[in-house]
């Protein structure tokens, strides 16, 4: 047995541990400069399709991003984008220098912790203590109801 | 006194004259480890070590023993925190690592960081900590192991998890559990072939110890190779007569291979010589036999007895369970909403039973009503049961498995409403239930995502976990698909060698 059922027995729990998909969330995170501590889910959209140019604190928004192919970005795409990956794509290519596409979550991480004024997209699972979080809707992941939730 | 406790005393009292500093430990690829007693750390060592080999009762008696050796040894507080099954003790042990948490070296002070958030469903925090460490201390392989740990069994996080367990086995390829735990995370994603190839080195690794055996048992039956889960079975009562988890095992593989007289027998042997709590559960999973054989009457005695029996034991949430077990097979739904009545009533009464397992329960039964309901067309009951399910859990929001019930009732709803999509997305949430499994094949197939249905018929059909949940739904799966290819293809049915 895993340590996991050995766990269920002793606390008196007869139903399986681990009953929920491995469901993919995903972080919003801003650099550590940064003070926003959350946006609506219309606001994010409006910051991911570069209808929001600028942080209430005036700096300028720069997407950080991974390849539209990616699990993340296929979730990105759905909830907040609404496109179709070639409108997506021609999106991007519209508005080439508000964004940087990155090969890697921690070159997303890297680069989101590095400049000023950018927000990127990341699997919850994968955030650091360089980076902060924001909420969406007044949730933050992993919270009951969070928006950026997808499998 | 025996001469080794003396030495131990002397060797401690020698220590203390020379004025102790802090007693750090570093290995190559180990954690450090800060207290001023050399006693705590021989402790903490000895139940970090149990804890691996999945001694757990000796792994955490060693824990505590470390903590009253060096009530300032804060690693030893939160180790406590994240292994005790006590939630008492785990928020007390929280409390006094964060305490001590100034003593403790840097990697200490993140792994406390990590696991206090954790306690208390901080995540975010918790998840940057753990990640820190991690990127910290990369050679460390017992932090990866318990990163595993978590990812696996606290966030149902399963390929992160493989990760963490490959890591420890490439830091040390005879650290045993990493094997183990890798195993159980492959069987998980599917990967049966790399699942056998682990248990295989775990028990090359540890060949005296039961639980290995017992391991290989358990993924073979997950596998559906019932004789070979018997053979390990049996080989581990071999190594270890007292190992009952192994005794059951028998119990559920002849269940789900449909010998349901000698399941019962197997279960009674296990009953027999299991803890207070162990004969409740495992008389649940013995009442089930009645059900897979379709002998409801029996099946009623049975539940009924295992209610009754926890109920003397005041073990709340056992017993609603019995009820609530006895209410998914009933025929009339009269008789299911009056059991899930009296499961409700009994969950609501004045137990010693931690909250959260008792709302754990209450979340099973309202989402079993739910779908009684909705199988009744009883939109008010549906509305007003899921209504109470989704103020649980928004009061309960770090709770898995209330959220995955709320999913799976809430799945039931949008799904008799004809809302696919959002079906979809509620039961992809409770994805391991058999229920939702089943409800969430015809939503695939209502919302156009035949593939998706195609695939998770295929992986419902081969469920082999001895729950009630699967006693109800797969065999008559089976069946119905069987009956399916037989019209499409009369070569594929399986009964055609009978006629």
């Amino acid at each position: 047995m895993s340590i996991g059922s050995r766990i269920c027995v002793l606390l008196l729990l007869a139903a399986s541990l681990g009953a929920s998909a491995e469901a993919k969330q995903l972080a919003v995170i801003v650099d550590k400069t940064n003070n926003t501590g959350g946006l609506s889910a219309n606001d994010l959209a409006k910051v991911f399709k570069f209808d929001s140019h600028k942080w209430p604190d005036g700096r300028p928004v720069i997407l950080v991003l991974r390849d539209p192919s990616t699990p993340e970005m296929q979730t990105a795409i759905q909830k907040l984008y609404h496109m179709q990956a070639e409108e997506f794509k021609a999106l991007l290519a519209a508005h080439a220098s508000g964004v940087i596409v990155v090969r890697s979550e921690d070159e997303l991480l890297k680069s989101v912790e590095s400049i000023p004024g950018a927000v990127g997209l990341v699997d919850v699972y994968s955030i650091n203590g360089r980076v902060n979080v924001l909420k969406v809707d007044g949730k933050l992941p992993l919270e009951q109801g969070y928006f950026l939730k997808g499998n | 006194m025996k001469m080794r406790s003396l030495k131990v005393s002397i060797l401690a009292v020698l220590l203390a004259s020379f004025g102790l500093r802090a007693f750090a430990h570093d290995t190559p690829n180990g954690m450090h480890i800060s207290t001023k007693s050399p006693q705590a750390h021989a402790f903490f060592e000895k139940g970090v070590q149990k804890m691996e080999m999945l001694h757990t009762e000796d792994g955490l008696n060693n824990l505590r023993s470390a903590v009253q050796a060096d009530p300032q040894f804060a690693l030893g507080h939160i180790f406590l925190t994240f292994f005790s099954q006590d939630p008492t003790e785990q928020v007390a042990e929280r409390e006094k690592a964060l305490a001590t948490r100034a003593s403790a070296g840097a990697e200490e002070k993140l792994i406390i960081d990590w696991l206090a958030n954790a306690s208390q469903a901080r995540w975010i925090p918790a998840i940057q900590a753990m990640n820190e460490a991690l990127a910290a201390y990369p050679q460390d392989k017992h932090l990866h192991w318990m990163a595993g740990w978590w990812l696996q069994l606290d966030q149902n996080q399963s390929t992160r998890a493989t990760a963490m367990f490959e890591q420890v086995i490439q830091l040390d390829p005879k650290f045993a559990d990493a094997w183990n735990e890798a195993a159980y995370c492959y069987a998980k994603q599917g990967n049966f072939e790399k699942a056998f190839a682990d248990i295989k080195r775990y028990t090359e690794l540890v060949p005296n110890e039961p639980n290995p055996q017992d391991s290989f048992a358990e993924l073979s039956r997950m596998a559906g190779r019932f004789e070979e889960a018997l053979t390990h079975y049996r080989m581990s009562l071999k190594i270890d007569p007292t190992f009952h988890e192994s005794q059951l095992g028998l119990g559920d593989t002849y269940a789900l291979m449909g010998q349901q007289p000698r399941a019962r027998e197997e279960y009674a042997k296990a009953i027999e010589t299991g803890s207070p709590v162990q004969k409740v559960l495992w008389s649940l999973q013995s009442a089930a036999t009645y059900v897979r054989e379709g002998d409801l009457a029996a099946a009623d005695k049975a539940f009924n007895a295992v209610a009754e029996q926890a109920h003397a034991k005041d073990f709340a949430n056992l017993e609603a369970e019995a009820y609530r077990s006895m209410s998914m097979y009933q025929l009339d739904s009269a008789a299911s909403l009056n059991l899930l009545a009296k499961a409700e009533a009994v969950l609501h009464e004045d137990h010693k039973v931690p909250q959260a397992l008792l709302n754990e329960e209450l979340a099973s039964v309202l989402r079993t009503r739910v779908e009684r309901a909705v199988a009744d067309n009883n939109k008010e009951l549906a509305a007003t049961s899921l209504k109470q399910l989704q103020t649980l859990a928004d009061a309960n929001g770090a709770d898995g498995i209330i959220e995955t019930a709320m999913h799976g009732a809430a799945g039931a709803v949008a799904l008799a409403a004809g809302n696919y999509a959002d079906a979809v997305n509620h039961f992809e949430e409770d994805e391991a239930n058999a229920i939702s499994m089943r409800s969430l094949i015809l939503a695939y197939e209502k919302n156009g995502q035949q593939g998706n249905a195609t695939r998770l018929a295929a992986k419902l059909a081969a469920l082999n976990e001895p729950l009630i949940e699967q006693a109800i739904v797969v065999p008559e799966f089976r069946k119905h698909r069987a009956a399916l290819a037989a019209k499409t293809n009369p070569a594929l049915d399986p009964r055609g060698k009978y006629r």
